[in-house]
């Protein structure tokens, strides 16, 4: 009985011209989205891989310097494109690509596109991931309005229940019959991408590749289930198709812009970031001062100066087995990096909180649950990017500290004239960034995976038992 | 004998309104029960109760002697319904709607059985292939009979069938319903159509305000008799 009325719903509609036509837009839209998100990922993948293998050239082929001018020149790390960002470009846009690394100082990501670019950037920018949050609901509020207002209207709606189907049968269909007509629009997109990915070698294949892509399919299935499922429950619940139009708008305005835009601006306004100039003088401040105002750096430089005559027995700095310049560098890049640590977890801690909104915003909001899933399984959202600023500063803090430790070990105290040779910094290994597993993403979005799961199973409950009280008459 | 259909003392009350008041009414296989009625005098309340669309606020209707209430799907699979205006799903065919609601009825039947149901319902073999969105309304109502026949009910309900047909369509339908009264059917019909409930109906219903105000035999009355009947009974 379900499988009859969804077959006819599905012939009904691609009987339906207008709806036909808007659904090649649509699709079209989603194609061109497809390949112009590939395009740009490899432009940019291409220009990364070429900065990175630039400036990993240059360090290792450096001429001959002194370790701690080596510190100093530093390197670069260059943010490499997920797979699947150019399916969702998530904060990559606004996110800095990349790194300078050096010593001393904890610099972060710069260099973003919306640097790079117009303002127009600020108006979003069509993307896989855009056409499937925002417009895809949208077609499926335009094919589901209907789905009960239209069979009351035309009298068709007593006529099947006399026929012996019930009203969740009736339901169940629709659902069933909008979702294939759904899946039409979207597969062919979602199999292009796939085709792009598995079939032109353009990525490295690999099973959190896959699982990426099959996660965040599955999460866009769900995300059309709730939308198609919550159209024809509104539409059961009027009496006019223009009512049950006005309403599903209402609702996708709600979801798709109002909440989203007030959980952004609530989390703003109740939890303030430093600026950007504040956090570099706190550091400094603490670098110098000590933490909290304790033990300042040259109080400490003096306690290991000390520390150290005493464990070699040794009346000044130069009668040291050890070069005393390398080792106060590599305590003071310690210092640094724990203070650097301290700001930018409490920095983080205040970003994860205003996110911490959104989060929950989304178990009353499926399209904030799957905009959080679709830019975690993509890596393009602001954990990866934590994720590589993080792996960038302890590759920093390593380079440095070897520098330091070079210096401490091959070096005298007051040298600043030998110069290490070129094959010193050939040996040291380049940063090379993976992106983490598909599980630790979607760990950092389990709010929104079960607000996702909440509304497809609330649904479901809620809306079969609404839809009982359905008036025929 | 048994009957078919029956209401015991079937009341809907509406937050201010009574639409039906204790009606009694039994109805036997292959009768043609016409109730006449002003607008909102509560004859589609009354299809819609033994639909099982309302929920009787006092009372019972029975088809073959199950209540609707307690028994919304075993009793639908006696009945039909069509009502004044059938519209069914313009972007299917003739044959595709037939084939549609007979498969929700449970019956499957192949094209050529689609096509002879269509056909005695009087529909043109030419339009069977062709859209319902292009159809006259008369050639809608005999899907709608195609699909109450290939449903083999046992009881046909029917809200104003012959409402804006033409004298023709009209009394095409007429037959079609006599056809099937004669093979056992039992057939309960709101109607305003006076002539057209003493050309076909075994007995004829007044009802007035909720209430089944009288109860005729057809075959005792001329037209002319029932229409002065029924407009004494509205303008007291």
């Amino acid at each position: 009985m379900i499988r009859t009325i969804a077959k006819k719903e599905f012939i009904s509609t691609l009987r339906d011209r207008r709806f036909v036509s808007l659904s090649l837009i649509v699709l079209l839209l989603l194609l061109s989205a497809t390949i112009v998100g590939l395009h740009s990922y490899q432009n940019l993948q291409e220009e990364r891989e070429v900065a990175q293998h630039t400036v990993n050239e240059q360090f290792a082929n450096s001429a001959d310097r002194h370790p701690h001018r080596m510190a100093h020149y530093g390197s670069y790390a260059f943010r490499p494109k997920s797979s699947l960002s150019f399916l969702d470009f998530g904060l990559d846009s606004y996110t800095g690509a990349s790194v300078y690394m050096e010593a001393h100082r904890q610099n972060s990501a710069n260099f973003s596109q919306a640097q790079q670019s117009t303002s127009l950037i600020r108006f979003g920018e069509m993307t896989v991931a855009f056409v499937l949050q925002m417009l895809l609901p949208l077609l499926i509020i335009f094919l589901c309005f209907g789905a009960f207002t239209q069979e009351k209207e035309n009298g068709t709606l007593k006529l099947l229940l006399s026929q012996g189907v019930s009203l969740r049968q009736l339901a169940w269909a629709k659902v069933s019959g909008y979702s294939k007509v759904v899946a039409l629009v979207v597969a062919p997109a979602l199999a292009l991408a796939s085709l792009l990915i598995f079939g032109r070698g353009a990525f490295a294949l690999d099973g959190d590749l896959l699982l990426r892509l099959l996660l965040f399919i599955l999460f866009y299935g769900l995300y059309f289930f709730v939308f198609v499922v919550l159209s024809v429950v509104v539409s059961a619940l009027h009496q006019r198709s223009s009512t049950a139009l006005v309403s599903l708008l209402g609702i996708w305005i709600l979801f798709c812009i109002l909440i989203p835009k007030a959980s952004a601006n609530l989390g703003a306004n109740l939890y303030t970031t430093p600026t950007r100039a504040q956090l570099d003088a706190d550091v400094h401040a603490e670098v110098v001062k000590g933490i909290d105002g304790h033990n300042s750096q040259d109080e400490r430089a003096e306690a290991l100066k000390q520390e150290l005559l005493k464990k070699y027995g040794a009346s000044s700095l130069d009668q040291l087995p050890v070069n005393f310049d390398g080792i106060w560098m590599a305590v003071g890049e310690e210092q640094s990096s724990k203070v650097y640590q301290k700001h930018f977890n409490r920095l983080m801690g205040i970003f994860q909180k205003q996110n911490r909104i959104s989060e929950w915003a989304a178990l009353l909001n499926p399209y904030l649950a799957v905009r959080h899933l679709s830019m975690g399984m993509a890596g393009s959202d602001f954990g990866h990017y934590v994720d590589f600023q993080q792996k960038a500063e302890t590759y920093r803090y390593h380079l440095a500290q070897e520098l330091n430790h070079i210096q401490a070990t091959q070096l005298r105290y007051g040298d600043k004239e030998t110069r290490l040779s070129s094959a010193t910094w050939g040996a040291f290994e380049p940063f090379e960034y993976d992106t983490p597993h598909a599980s630790w993403a979607l760990a950092n979005h389990m709010i929104s995976f079960l607000g996702l799961l909440l509304w497809g199973i609330g649904i479901c409950i809620g809306g079969m038992r609404l839809i009982d009280n359905t008036k025929i008459v | 004998m048994q009957y078919i259909l029956e209401a015991k003392r079937l009341c809907k009350q509406y937050q201010d309104k009574l639409a039906l008041k204790d009606l009694n009414l039994q109805i036997r296989p292959g009768e043609i029960f016409c109730l006449l009625g002003q607008n909102g005098a509560g004859k589609s309340t009354t299809i819609n109760l033994f639909l099982g669309f309302l929920k009787p606020t006092s009372g019972a209707a029975y088809i073959k002697g199950l209540e609707v209430a307690s028994n919304l799907t075993k009793v639908k699979e006696y009945l039909a319904y069509i009502p004044e205006n059938v519209m069914l799903y313009p972007n299917l065919t003739g044959l595709e709607n037939l084939s549609l609601f007979s498969s929700l009825a449970g019956f499957e039947y192949s094209k050529d059985e689609l096509m002879r149901y269509l056909l005695q319902a009087g529909l043109p073999a030419e339009a069977a292939s062709r859209r319902v969105g292009g159809y006259s309304k008369g050639m809608r109502q005999k899907v709608g009979v195609a699909i109450a026949v290939a449903k083999h009910a046992q009881v046909l309900l029917l809200d104003e069938p012959t409402s804006g047909l033409d004298p023709k369509a009209s009394n095409e339908f007429s037959e079609l319903l006599l056809g099937l009264s004669a093979s056992g059917t039992a057939i309960f019909m709101a109607t305003h159509d006076i002539f057209r409930s003493k050309e076909v109906g075994t007995r004829v219903g007044i009802m007035r305000e909720g209430e089944l105000v009288d109860v005729l035999s057809a075959a005792e009355l001329n037209a002319n008799e029932l229409e002065k009947l029924y407009l004494n009974y509205m303008h007291v």
